[in-house]
């Protein structure tokens, strides 16, 4: 049976295809929908495409900025106003990736990639979909949590605060080959900061679960602390509780769960 | 710019030749630098279909029961190709120049001997479908212990991985499961020592990554011949293999390669031409191979890695005495051209170093790995790897400048070699001294002055008395043949081969070595020139 590929004006169309069918596939910028069909993945036989404007728009003037879920991240690094997610968008791919690749899709990015999801996690951000049943918002670890039911809804955008300094928000990617590697784990971190101590910690994880993970263990030694060597010692120490990583050809479930606290110390301590 | 040394080189280049430095432009580059350049992949034929292999997913298992009656009613195949449908179902690359034994299936039979062993071939009118179908095979596999290890494939009661090779070591002229190079008394010289270091070495597999992925299209030409486009990176080579395999004349084909999207080694396996060749015989269409990307970094032949124990011994002074080495060659599953690896690294040992006492061992072993083939340099590039970093820490042993350690240990003109052959044209003396002087090195006077044409030879030259191993040598039986030597068996064409390096020198010994009389290849043993 050969692939189709349909293409609709309209998202709500998109998002009505690939609802009805078990063996269709949203394809954004191609990056893992492309490489899957070249690799021989059988299980998608219906390409669905949208040229929906509203997919590829950016709202980042406000406190709140919202990302089309076809922005790609080289126009995330294009924006001025999006200078706190620059370093998750730089450490995906290479250019040819980061110019077709999107955030939207990164939602669905399996390990060792989904690094911009990682950035997301850690800032609470909110994810829209249009479903079988119209559109809705769901926080973003719950999208995460039920990802592989999520195949039949269109992710329209993703959206966030905006962290209230550049301190506030610090990310880190461990790969073996640089610029272009696969995670061997990322980590981000968002402390807002409230009467000199952390008020609402999240520290998000990537390759470390089978989805992108909160370290909530870290986070609870984070919260309501000032952020000394003391905290950060416990919130390193906990980093690998509540983690189920696995084997894969960058690194050992072993090894990752072994340097995960390392990693946080460095990212908070602001070591390089 | 490039600057030839003509103090040392004056009689090694004919200086009429007008190409060496200077710019000159690569015939293929144009074509390169614009795309326009043909790649087998360019082809498209009419009427092509399309070839997919459904491989192992086990790293070591027999092979219960092949289901393939879902696949042949997917919509769109042409044909299903098994094991018993390949005229000669078991081939080695170098039995083409009558070394090593068949060991390798085109698609397995009886068991799988690693992960991504190909099974089945499905030829298909689309890709899609092709894929399709190899998904609706059912293959019952019963898993067997697995190797991955190569000192524990050489321990007695270790499971076997390849038949052809029951002990897991390729076997060298029909009796050697190893490469022995001895040369005086390494045991010896280490027990007088000053300082003895041993180290082991562990390198890991290296894949080509090549742009273009390995792959071929065949299809019927007129007069019974079939015409291939491939991406091989050894034409001949792969034209006398798939004769072989298919067992028909090499004039059946025609193969057109000439552009090749980066080989590096990983192109000579001939993995993709004979199942294409084959499809096209079976279907009287062109029929295309291609590797996927991850075929091609999954289970397309890597650098093979190694495992290196070096054991030295040094003098106060500086003066490496003895040196002892053991390396394991991880050639998967099957021997390719690992075989010939272990060759060239038990010719290289010990280094580009005078040394008195050399003992090396180097085994070509068999694991549950996916077999391992050429890559630039390989059996060499690892072992160079192993010995500078050991040449590093001896001289940080014995408190030395590691250029001037190197300048002391090099070998010099004159000097006898391991290999019982007199070193000439050495230059690593002024190789040292240019690299020093680039990187303003400081090295002291007297290595400053140090020539690779002075103080050679001499003592430096004898071939000290080299104790016999215990063990007997066993008689040589008879060399295999295949119908692909030139000549028929009848015909004797050289003097009884001699093993080779000896491990106990037949006597009476030369006391010079008389060059150019005889000269000894690596693969064929002595021959006249």
């Amino acid at each position: 049976m050969a692939v189709t590929v349909k293409t609709f004006a309209s998202s709500n169309e998109a998002a009505a295809a690939l609802s009805s069918d078990r063996a269709a596939r949203y394809l954004g910028g191609g990056t893992l929908v492309m490489r899957a069909l070249n690799e021989g993945d059988v299980s998608i036989s219906t390409v669905v495409r949208t040229n929906d404007q509203t997919l590829t728009r950016i709202d980042a003037s406000g406190p709140r900025i919202t990302l089309g879920a076809g922005v790609t991240f080289a126009r995330v690094l294009a924006e001025r106003d999006l200078a706190f997610l620059h370093a998750p968008a730089r450490s995906i791919g290479g250019p040819a990736v980061r110019n077709m690749g999107t955030v939207g899709g990164n939602l669905f990015a399996p390990n060792p990639y989904g690094d911009f999801t990682v950035a997301l996690l850690a800032l609470d951000a909110t994810v829209a979909v249009q479903g079988g049943f119209g559109a809705r918002d769901i926080p973003i670890e719950e999208f995460l949590q039920s990802r592989e039911r999520q195949a039949g809804t269109l992710v329209l955008s993703v959206s966030c605060a905006r962290p209230a300094s550049a301190e506030a928000f610090r990310y880190r990617k461990i790969a073996r080959i640089k610029p272009k590697g696969g995670s061997v784990i990322t980590l981000a971190a968002h402390l807002p900061i409230s009467g000199g101590r952390i008020a609402g910690a999240r520290i998000a994880l990537g390759s470390m679960a089978p989805t992108q993970i909160r370290a909530r263990a870290a986070e609870r030694a984070l919260e309501g602390r000032i952020l000394d060597a003391a905290t950060i010692a416990a919130a390193a120490s906990a980093a690998s509780e509540g983690t189920s990583p696995s084997d894969n050809a960058l690194g050992s479930a072993w090894y990752r769960r072994e340097i995960v606290g390392v990693h946080l110390r460095r990212l908070l301590s602001g070591q390089e | 710019m490039l600057e030839l040394r003509k103090d040392i080189f004056a009689d090694e280049r004919d200086d009429n030749l007008k190409e060496i430095g200077k710019g000159t432009q690569r015939q293929d580059m144009l074509g390169h630098v614009t795309g326009t350049s043909t790649y087998f992949g360019d082809h498209k034929l009419q009427g092509m279909l399309h070839l997919k292999v459904v491989r192992s997913t086990q790293a070591h298992a027999r092979l219960r029961r092949i289901d393939t009656t879902d696949a042949e009613r997917s919509v769109g195949v042409r044909r299903i190709i098994r094991g018993a449908d390949v005229p000669r179902n078991l081939n080695t690359l170098l039995s083409l120049i009558n070394f090593g034994k068949d060991d390798e299936p085109s698609l397995a039979v009886d068991k799988v001997r690693y992960k991504g062993e190909p099974i089945v071939a499905i030829v298909a009118d689309s890709e899609r479908e092709a894929f399709e179908a190899t998904a609706k095979v059912r293959i019952d596999y019963e898993p067997l212990p697995t190797l991955f290890d190569v000192e524990e494939a050489l321990k007695p009661g270790a499971p076997v991985v390849n038949e052809t090779y029951p002990k897991n070591a390729f076997i060298y002229h029909d009796v050697y499961d190893h490469q022995r190079l001895r040369f005086g008394d390494a045991d010896a010289a280490l027990a007088t020592a000053d300082h003895v270091l041993e180290q082991r070495y562990q390198m890991s597999p290296i894949e080509h990554a090549p742009t273009e992925t390995n792959g071929a299209i065949a299809a019927p030409d007129t007069n019974g011949r079939y015409v291939v486009y491939t991406s091989t990176q050894a034409l001949f080579f792969s034209v006398d293999t798939c004769a072989k395999i298919l067992d028909v004349p090499s004039n059946t084909f025609h193969f057109i390669g000439g552009t090749v999207g980066g080989g590096f080694g990983g192109k000579v396996d001939t993995l993709t031409e004979p199942l294409a060749i084959l499809g096209a015989m079976l279907t009287g269409r062109p029929v295309r191979y291609v590797f996927g990307r991850e075929e091609e970094m999954q289970y397309g032949p890597p650098r093979g890695a190694e495992r290196i124990y070096i054991k030295d011994g040094v003098m106060r002074d500086g003066r490496i005495v003895a040196r002892k080495i053991r390396a394991y060659f991880d050639s998967g599953a099957y021997t390719r051209l690992s075989s010939y690896a272990a060759v060239k690294c038990a010719a290289h040992l010990p280094g580009p170093y005078t040394i008195p006492n050399v003992y090396g061992d180097v085994y070509c072993v068999f694991t549950n790995r996916t077999p391992a083939t050429a890559m630039r340099g390989f059996g060499v590039t690892a072992m160079d790897f192993a010995i500078e970093c050991q040449m590093d820490k001896l001289a940080h042993l014995v408190g030395m400048d590691p250029m001037e350690f190197r300048i002391l240990n090099a070998y010099r003109d004159g000097d006898m070699k391991a290999h019982r052959r007199e070193a000439k044209n050495t230059a690593l003396i002024e190789c040292v001294q240019v690299a020093a002087e680039k990187a303003k090195w400081p090295i002291r006077e007297e290595f400053r002055r140090a020539s690779s044409r002075k103080d050679g030879g001499g003592s430096r030259a004898v071939i000290p008395p080299t104790p016999a191993d215990s063990r007997a040598r066993p008689a040589a039986p008879a060399q295999q043949r295949t119908t692909y030597d030139r000549l028929p068996p009848t015909i004797t064409r050289e003097p009884p081969r001699e093993p080779p390096p000896p491990a106990s020198p037949p006597s009476p010994r030369p006391t010079a070595p008389s060059h150019g009389a005889a000269r000894f290849s690596s693969v064929f043993g002595t021959r006249r020139r």
